[in-house]
C-alpha cells in the first residue's frame, strides 16, 4: 500500500499536468481581472458622463440676467413723504416707479417700444425696485441704478441656450427687442449674476422666478415624516421578530410577506395612500404628512431587514454572557445587541431615506404634483417635493425651465450625496470592534 | 463531608429528537471545584448549562429530571431564570467581554441587579471583583480602555470578574482555558484554586492535566451518559470503570 503511494509521488507525468493546468489557471485568473477592471471603468465612464451632462445643464440656472435701471424715487410718483411710516412705504406706488423706469430704459422709445421692453424685464421687478428702497429709506428723491432681474426670454439668449438667427416668428423676442438687448449688452447693462432666486422661491410659472426652495422643504418635511413613522416601527418590528417572536408558521408567513413588500413597486403604495389615506380617512391631499405616510410604508420593509441582518450579525456570545450575568431578555437585547446593531441599522435606514427622497410615482398618486407657489411651513400644507419638481419642470414647455430641470436634478444629487455621507459617518462613529 | 450544593437527578436532555443525557445524577460539593471531563460530543456542556438554564435559549432543547441548587429545584417553569442566573455565574469558553470598557464590563451585573447602593459602592465592587480575579493590577489604569482591548487571558480574567462581581455562589466554567496559551491557563488554574474557598465550581475541560491539577471531584461523561464520578485522585488513579480508565490513559477520545 505505502509502496504504491511512493511509486505514484514519483510519477512525472501527473506533475507535469499540474504545472500545464496551473498556467491555465492562472491565465484565467489574468483574463478575469481584466473583465473585472473594463467593467469597472465602463461604470465610472457612464457615471461621468451622466454627471458632466447633467452639471453642464444646469450649471447656467444657479445664475440669472440682470438688466441695470435708473429707478428715480421721486417722492410725488411714490405718494409718500419722507415722514411716512414703514407701513405707508409697504404700500407706496412702486409700479408707477417701475414704469417710469422701463419707460426711460433707452433713450427715444416710442410707445409701443415701451411695451416690447417691458416684456423683457421680470414681472418681479417692481418688487425688487420696493425690496431697494424698504432697505435703504433715505434714497428718496434720488435716482439709483438697480440691475433687476431680465424675463427668461432674454436670461436664455444671453446664457446662449437661445437660438437667435432663426425666423422672427419662432423667436421668443422679435428684431425690435434683440435691438434693444444688443443694446443693453454693448452698454454693459445687461449681465449674470448669482440666481437668489432658485435657492428662495418655490415654484413659479415664470421661469426666471422658480426656485427649489418649496419642493425642497416639502422634501425635508416629507422626509421627516418617514423617519419618524418608519424608524421606530421598523426597529420596533425587527427587534421584535428577531429576538421574541415564536418561531412559527405564522411568523414565517410574515417575514416572507416583509420581503415581498420590498419588492412591491411603489406606485402601489401610491394607490394605497390614496385609496385609503386620502378617500378613508381624509388626510389632507398633497402635504408632506401623506406622502411621508406613503414612503415610509414604502421604506420600512428596507428598515426591517436592514436591522434585523445587523441584529443577526451581532456575535451570540455578547447575548449569551449578557443572559449568563442574569440580565433579563430586554435588557440583554437593548444594552448589548441593539447598540451594536445601530450603525448598521442607521445605514439601513439612510438608504431607505435616500430611496423616498427620490420616489415620483406614489406622491404623484397622492397630489403632490399640484403647482405649489408658496414653501411649505408644516406637516399638513400643500407642498410639492423635489423629484415631482423634476417631472413639472421637464414636462414644462417654455425653454428656461430646462436649464431648471437639470439643476433640480443637481440639487437632488446632492442631497443624496449628503445623506450618503451621514450614513457613513454614522457608521464609521458608532461602529465598535469586539 | 463537605455540604452538597447542586444535586441531579435522572436529567435527560434531548435536542430534538437526539437524546444528549441519559439519567444523569451527580452531586456537586460546596467549595469544592468539580471537572467533567469525556471526549468531544459527550454531553459534560450540555449538563453544565443545565445548571444555570443556559440550554432554554436553544428552542429544541428539552431538559427533564431533577436539579436541585441549595435543595430547590430548578428545573421547572416557576424558577425566576434570571434570579437564579444571579446565583450561578458562568465563564464561557472563548471570552466574551462586553464591546465597553473594563469598568462597565465589570459593572454591568451589579448595575442590573441593583447591588450597588452608589457609585462608591459600584466601583468598590468593580476594584475588589477585578482584584479577586487577579486583573486589577493590570488594567487598574486603563479602566476605562475597551475590554476588548485586553489579551485573551486577560479577558477571560475580565469575565470571570464580571461573573464574581454580582457575589454568586456556583461558578460555571465551560472550557475557561482552550483558547488560551499556557501560561494564561496556569494564572486561570491558579485563579480557580483561590476562588473554591467562596464559590462552587464547576468546569468543564478537555484537559485531564487540567482536571487533575484544578479539581477535588471529577465526573466523566461519554456518550451522554455519566460513566463514572469520584475524588479526582481515584478517577485518574485508579478508576472503577473500564471507559473510564481507557479514556485517562489515552486510548481513546
Amino acid at each position: 500500500m505505502l509502496k504504491n503511494i511512493e511509486n505514484d509521488m514519483s510519477n512525472q507525468y501527473s506533475h507535469e499536468k499540474i504545472i500545464q493546468l496551473r498556467k491555465k489557471r492562472s491565465a484565467a485568473d489574468r483574463r478575469f481581472k481584466t473583465y473585472g477592471l473594463i467593467a469597472t471603468l465602463m461604470g465610472m465612464a457612464i457615471l461621468f458622463f451622466l454627471l458632466f451632462t447633467i452639471f453642464s445643464k444646469g450649471y447656467s440656472s444657479f445664475q440669472k440676467s440682470v438688466i441695470e435701471l435708473e429707478v428715480s424715487y421721486d417722492q410725488e410718483t411714490l405718494k409718500i413723504t419722507s415722514d411716512s411710516t414703514y407701513e405707508e412705504q409697504v404700500k407706496a406706488k412702486f409700479f408707477r416707479v417701475k414704469k417710469n423706469a422701463i419707460a426711460k430704459a433707452l433713450p427715444d422709445l416710442s410707445k409701443k417700444d415701451i411695451k416690447l421692453i417691458n416684456k423683457m424685464f421680470s414681472i418681479n421687478v417692481d418688487k425688487e425696485i420696493k425690496e431697494y428702497f424698504l432697505n435703504n429709506p433715505n434714497i428718496l428723491n434720488t435716482t439709483q441704478k438697480i440691475f433687476v432681474t431680465a424675463h427668461s426670454d432674454v436670461d436664455q439668449l444671453l446664457k446662449g441656450n437661445a437660438r437667435r438667427n432663426i425666423e422672427e416668428k419662432k423667436r421668443k423676442l422679435n428684431d425690435r427687442q434683440l435691438e434693444f438687448f444688443d443694446e443693453f449688452v454693448s452698454s454693459g447693462r445687461l449681465k449674470t449674476k448669482f440666481n437668489n432666486f432658485f435657492f428662495k422661491n418655490a415654484d413659479s410659472r415664470h421661469p426666471e422666478l422658480a426656485g427649489i426652495a418649496g419642493s425642497f422643504v416639502g422634501s425635508l418635511f416629507t422626509l421627516m415624516t418617514v423617519f419618524l413613522l418608519a424608524f421606530p416601527i421598523g426597529i420596533g418590528a425587527s427587534i421584535y421578530l428577531e429576538e421574541f417572536a415564536p418561531k412559527n408558521k405564522f411568523t414565517e408567513l410574515i417575514e416572507v410577506n416583509i420581503a415581498n413588500l420590498a419588492a412591491v413597486p411603489s406606485i402601489v403604495f401610491g394607490l394605497l395612500g390614496l385609496g385609503i389615506l386620502l378617500n378613508v380617512f381624509g388626510f389632507p391631499r398633497s402635504t408632506p404628512l401623506v406622502g411621508g405616510t406613503v414612503l415610509a410604508l414604502m421604506t420600512l420593509p428596507t428598515i426591517i431587514i436592514a436591522c434585523r441582518a445587523s441584529l443577526k450579525a451581532v456575535p451570540p456570545s455578547i447575548k449569551e454572557g449578557a443572559l449568563a450575568m442574569g440580565a433579563s431578555k430586554m435588557q440583554a437585547v437593548f444594552h448589548h445587541q441593539v447598540p451594536l446593531a445601530l450603525p448598521g441599522t442607521l445605514t439601513g435606514t439612510i438608504i431607505g431615506l435616500a430611496q423616498a427622497l427620490g420616489e415620483t410615482a406614489p406622491l404623484i398618486m397622492i397630489g403632490m404634483i399640484a403647482f405649489i407657489p408658496n414653501i411649505p411651513t408644516g406637516f399638513t400644507e400643500p407642498s410639492a417635493a423635489l423629484p415631482v419638481q423634476i417631472y413639472l419642470w421637464v414636462e414644462s414647455s417654455e425653454r428656461g425651465f430646462q436649464e431648471k430641470t437639470a439643476a433640480a436634478i443637481v440639487m437632488i444629487l446632492i442631497f443624496l450625496f449628503l445623506m450618503n455621507a451621514l450614513a457613513v459617518f454614522l457608521r464609521s462613529k458608532f461602529e465598535r470592534k469586539w | 463531608m463537605k455540604n452538597i450544593k447542586i444535586s441531579s437527578k435522572n436529567v435527560n436532555v434531548h435536542y430534538g429528537a437526539k437524546q444528549a443525557l441519559h439519567s444523569v445524577s451527580l452531586n456537586i460539593n460546596e467549595n469544592e471545584v468539580t471537572s467533567l471531563i469525556g471526549p468531544s460530543g459527550c454531553g459534560k456542556s450540555t449538563f453544565l448549562r443545565c445548571i444555570n438554564r443556559m440550554n432554554d435559549l436553544i428552542d429544541i432543547c428539552k431538559v427533564d429530571g431533577s436539579i436541585t441548587v441549595d435543595n430547590e429545584e430548578i428545573i421547572s417553569d416557576e424558577v425566576d431564570v434570571v434570579s437564579l442566573r444571579s446565583k450561578i455565574g458562568m465563564v464561557f469558553q472563548k471570552p466574551n467581554p462586553f464591546p465597553k470598557s473594563i469598568f462597565d464590563n465589570v459593572a454591568y451585573g451589579p448595575t442590573i441587579h441593583g447591588i450597588a447602593e452608589s457609585k462608591t459602592d459600584l466601583e468598590e465592587i468593580v476594584h475588589s471583583s477585578l482584584k479577586r480575579a487577579g486583573l486589577l493590577k493590570e488594567v487598574k489604569d486603563r479602566l476605562h480602555e475597551p475590554g476588548t482591548s485586553l489579551s485573551g487571558g486577560q479577558q477571560q480574567r475580565l469575565c470571570i470578574a464580571r461573573a464574581i462581581a454580582v457575589n454568586p455562589d456556583i461558578i460555571l466554567m465551560d472550557e475557561p482555558c482552550s483558547a488560551l496559551d499556557p501560561i494564561a491557563t496556569a494564572i486561570i488554574e491558579e485563579l480557580i484554586d483561590e476562588l473554591k474557598a467562596n464559590y462552587t465550581i464547576v468546569i468543564v475541560t478537555h484537559s485531564m492535566q487540567q482536571a487533575a491539577r484544578v479539581s477535588q471531584r471529577t465526573g466523566f461523561f461519554h456518550l451522554g451518559e455519566l460513566i463514572e464520578t469520584g475524588d479526582t485522585q481515584k478517577i485518574f488513579t485508579n478508576p472503577d470503570n473500564e471507559k473510564t480508565q481507557g479514556y485517562i490513559t489515552g486510548r481513546f477520545g
